[in-house]
């Protein structure tokens, strides 16, 4: 009796939590069902199976979803918590865990809620996995460099190599990519018949004709049951992250609560300080490279510097004031510059798969992007990395010529320019 | 020979380029296969040979009625047969009930028993079947099962379902019933076999995605034109259309993300984003104080940004180094910025032995594995719902340049990565002599700054004596 006065007192509160947490494990892939958020709360070890192996969808880069065979137990555990740590979780007690993923749903509801309570999860998973149904080209490389690939089980090279080893590799490169451009032409001009072709074709008068996936569709009824069957479980998903979005509030509340009885954790820091040793590969690079252009910038800077002090010297007051003017203006100008990476820039460019449309060239106005601009962003762009490699070689082939130098009785021929 | 461990990571840099680029060849390879099948005739899915004459189990089945139609009326019906033969392999496809052999078996043992009862009741079970399926919503893909078994009637009956079903959405009356009988067996003459993509013509509605649906086009409104079309074979142009439950399904799609990444701003998702933000705070707060605030993955990023910084600071310099300056003024703003560049330069400098110094101290090893190739990277604040826009190209030329140029500025990346990586380890080697030195210094040479496509020469210049 009791306790249905207390539901009575929470009224809708208590309806709306299952609610919400069910809403929120259909948005997410291999949700659990509410139940199991529920005994997580009271850190029942029954509950810790499902929440590893979530946390481990979640955690676990895109590409590898695709991968059929999950990793065993331990190794879901090593990356979840390797992967949490690297993004800054705080609570130490998530580290120690059992790796036979046997306990710790408490823990390991709180990391969920962490990790959707610092920014879009949801949104990005959902983005992650969406169904293309458009012909899409990806404006710009930051997804396919982000994402590794597939691990390939690689021969190392154990002992030291020739250095002609290292050229045949890079030829070899070079010839790859050579395939790849013709094979992407070919693509290219398949495309542009399929386009053709459907043209008239689609419902969607802005799109105009179908995309390779929508004719695959009516060309093979069995393929396009599959993409229907996905298309409509992605709405299903949707429909629920919009119900989550409504209803998210009862749950933070209740996450509060799952804090409170959590014992809070002593402070000593118990971080073991260890060496970096990959990734500063990365920090040098960057480091070598700032000092380079320091030392450029002084060595432009400094004679200037001199040889206007030297012409301004007897320069009346009036002078200040303009010097002022552009010393603001200077400052205005370089705080924007400062923005654009801080921001990251990500505005200023087009970014994100563009749906591949043809249409004709009169077709002015209307939404999207314009190949002929698109081309243009991407010649300068290609002008601007091409002039950084000339510079590199360039200076390549100066410190190599100091070295050559060095021995006299040579004759250095270099080929023939390009 | 170069070093042990010079080697190792130079190879392994190589290795990771080749693996990247052997990636998009795959995934360019799977999009060719796809788009080269499209392009091609389209095959029905499996071709069992469709024999009107009775296969071995139903050798049975009494030959005989077969003397009693004609022979005309048999080839027609045979033809007829085969087209019918293909719908239930489709529908089979889609339904994947088990019973093919067993339904061709059936008809084709029954086609000649009932070679004269089904010719009759065609015509008005067709029309009575279109009566009444014009209730049935057409569902594109999803058909509703028809049980394979039975009689050759129920077959037609599929056959006429579908075709009313067709045109069941247009509200169309079924056409006048002497065409039912004409036109199959005229259009089952000409059917070809597959469909082909092609160029546009004249404008026939047609429902896919069998070209046996050709009949219907016939029965439609009467258009002039589709008379003429089939008459004269295969017409020019057919408007595929896409089944209805996909156009439903995508257009709610589509109105989902839409709702999903405008739902930003709104009450309820203030009063949320502060619980969040109070849940986060805490966490942070029952973990024992604040941390250093810094995860592996954010020092990464700002690394990376560092980078980026690096290369807009480098461009500025260069634009301000090749400006001449016309007058004083001028000169001022370029030694101001210059001189504010390098102030900017020093403040990273500073913030990356930060970085150095945070990891170095609390977070153990470096997060391995994400490659730092991109030369801008856009940053990961872009907004995870951008719906895909829309790119209008005009013709395949643009298309085949604008790929070309994605494809070259990713290569142009990985050179430029990979002359970072080679200058740092290859340089200090041509700095010691030693053995094979002046190979080595060759080798070098044209892997640096020719990007090992060229090679120079070396002469000894021996004093004629």
């Amino acid at each position: 009796m009791g306790r249905r006065r207390r539901r009575v007192d929470r009224g809708a509160a208590v309806g709306a939590l299952p609610e919400a947490i069910a809403a929120l494990s259909r948005t997410l892939p291999a949700g659990p069902s509410p139940e199991i958020f529920r005994r997580a709360k009271f850190d029942r070890p029954e509950a810790a199976p499902a929440l590893w192996q979530l946390l481990f969808r979640v955690l676990s880069p895109p590409s590898a979803d695709s991968a059929s065979a999950s990793p065993a137990q331990e190794a879901q555990v090593r990356a979840v918590k390797s992967e949490l740590r690297s993004q800054g979780y705080p609570r130490r007690a998530l580290a120690q865990l059992p790796e036979d993923g046997s306990q710790g749903s408490r823990e390991l509801l709180l990391a969920l809620a962490w990790l959707l309570a610092r920014g879009p999860l949801l949104e990005r998973l959902l983005a992650q996995t969406r169904v293309r149904l458009g012909d899409e080209i990806p404006l710009c490389e930051c997804e396919a460099l982000a994402r590794p690939g597939p691990p390939v089980p690689r021969v190392e090279a154990d002992g030291p190599v020739d250095i002609r080893h290292l050229q045949w590799l890079m030829g070899k490169l070079r010839f790859q990519w050579r395939k790849l451009i013709t094979s992407q032409q070919e693509q290219c001009a398949l495309l542009g018949k399929i386009h053709s072709y459907t043209r008239g074709c689609h419902s969607d008068r802005s799109l105009g004709h179908l995309s390779v996936a929508e004719t695959e569709l009516l060309r093979d009824a069995e393929g396009g049951q599959q993409l229907l069957r996905r298309l409509e479980s992605e709405n299903v998903r949707l429909e629920a992250a919009l119900r989550w979005r409504r209803q998210e509030l009862v749950f933070w509340r209740w996450m509060d609560t799952v804090l409170g009885t959590c014992p809070p954790e002593a402070s000593q820091p118990t971080f073991v300080p260890r060496i970096p040793e990959q990734g500063a590969g990365e920090w040098e690079l960057v480091a070598r490279e700032l000092q380079a252009l320091q030392e450029e910038l002084r060595g432009a800077a400094e004679p200037r510097r001199a040889a206007w002090e030297a012409r301004v010297g007897g320069w009346g007051p009036e002078w200040s004031a303009v010097q002022r003017a552009s010393r603001e203006a200077v400052g205005l100008e370089l705080a924007a510059l400062q923005r654009a990476w801080e921001r990251g820039g990500a505005a200023a460019r087009p970014h994100g798969p563009c749906r591949l449309v043809k249409s004709d060239a009169g077709a002015s106005g209307g939404p999207g992007l314009r190949a002929a601009q698109v081309i243009e962003v991407l010649r300068s762009r290609e002008a601007c990395l091409e002039a950084v490699l000339c510079q590199l070689q360039r200076q390549c082939r100066q410190e190599l010529a100091r070295l050559a130098g060095a021995l006299p009785g040579l004759i250095w021929i270099l080929p023939p320019g390009r | 020979m170069l070093p042990a461990d010079c080697s190792r990571r130079l190879v392994a840099e190589l290795r990771d380029a080749l693996d990247a680029c052997a990636e998009r060849q795959r995934q360019l390879e799977r999009s060719l296969r796809v788009s080269r099948r499209l392009l091609r005739t389209w095959e029905p899915a499996e071709t069992p040979a469709p024999q009107p004459t009775p296969a071995p189990e139903t050798s049975g089945e009494a030959p005989s009625p077969e003397s009693t139609p004609s022979s005309q009326d048999l080839k027609e019906l045979e033809l007829l047969t085969q087209a019918l033969e293909k719908a239930v392999r489709v529908r089979k496809g889609i339904s994947k009930t088990g019973e093919r052999h067993k339904a061709l078996s059936l008809k084709s043992g029954s086609a000649a028993t009932s070679a004269t009862t089904a010719s009759a009741p065609s015509r008005p079970s067709g029309q009575a079947s279109c009566g009444v399926s014009e209730t049935k919503p057409p569902r594109g893909i999803q058909q509703t099962v028809v049980p394979a078994r039975g009689l050759p009637e129920s077959r037609l009956l599929s056959v006429g379902d579908r075709t009313c079903m067709g045109r069941g959405s247009r509200a169309t009356k079924p056409g006048p019933g002497p065409r039912d009988q004409q036109i199959p067996p005229s259009a089952a003459l000409q059917a070809p076999e597959a469909f082909t993509l092609k160029e546009k013509g004249a404008d026939v509605d047609c429902w896919l995605p069998q070209p046996l649906w050709k009949p219907c086009s016939g029965l439609e409104g009467g258009s002039p034109q589709s008379a003429a079309s089939l008459s004269t074979g295969f017409p020019d142009r057919i408007l595929l259309r896409l089944p209805m439950a996909y156009r439903k399904a995508a257009s709610r799609n589509s109105r989902l993300w839409a709702q999903l990444s405008s739902a930003q701003t709104s009450d309820s998702m203030d009063a949320a984003a502060t619980a969040k933000t109070q849940f986060l705070q805490k966490m942070q707060m029952t973990s024992g104080g604040p941390g250093s605030g810094l995860s592996a993955a954010a020092v990464e990023a700002e690394v990376g940004l560092l980078r980026t910084a690096c290369l807009l600071l480098r461009r500025r310099m260069e634009e301000v180094l090749s400006a001449d300056p016309a007058d004083c003024m001028q000169e001022y703003r370029c030694l101001l910025t210059l001189e504010g560049l390098q102030a900017i330069t020093e403040q990273c400098l500073h913030r990356l032995q930060e970085l150095r110094a945070v990891v170095g101290q609390q977070l153990g090893p470096w997060p391995v594995g994400r490659r730092p190739g991109a030369s801008l990277p856009c940053g990961g604040g872009t907004d995870p719902l951008w719906s895909p826009q829309l790119l209008l190209y005009s013709s395949t030329q643009e298309l085949q340049t604008l790929e070309a140029l994605r494809l070259r500025l990713a290569m142009l990346d990985q050179q430029i990565h990979l002359e970072k990586v080679l200058m740092s380890d290859l340089l200090p080697l041509v700095g010691t002599q030693g053995p094979h030195w002046l190979a080595r210094c060759r080798a070098v040479h044209s892997l640096l700054c020719e990007g090992g496509e060229r090679f120079l020469t070396v002469l000894r210049d021996e004093p004629a004596d």
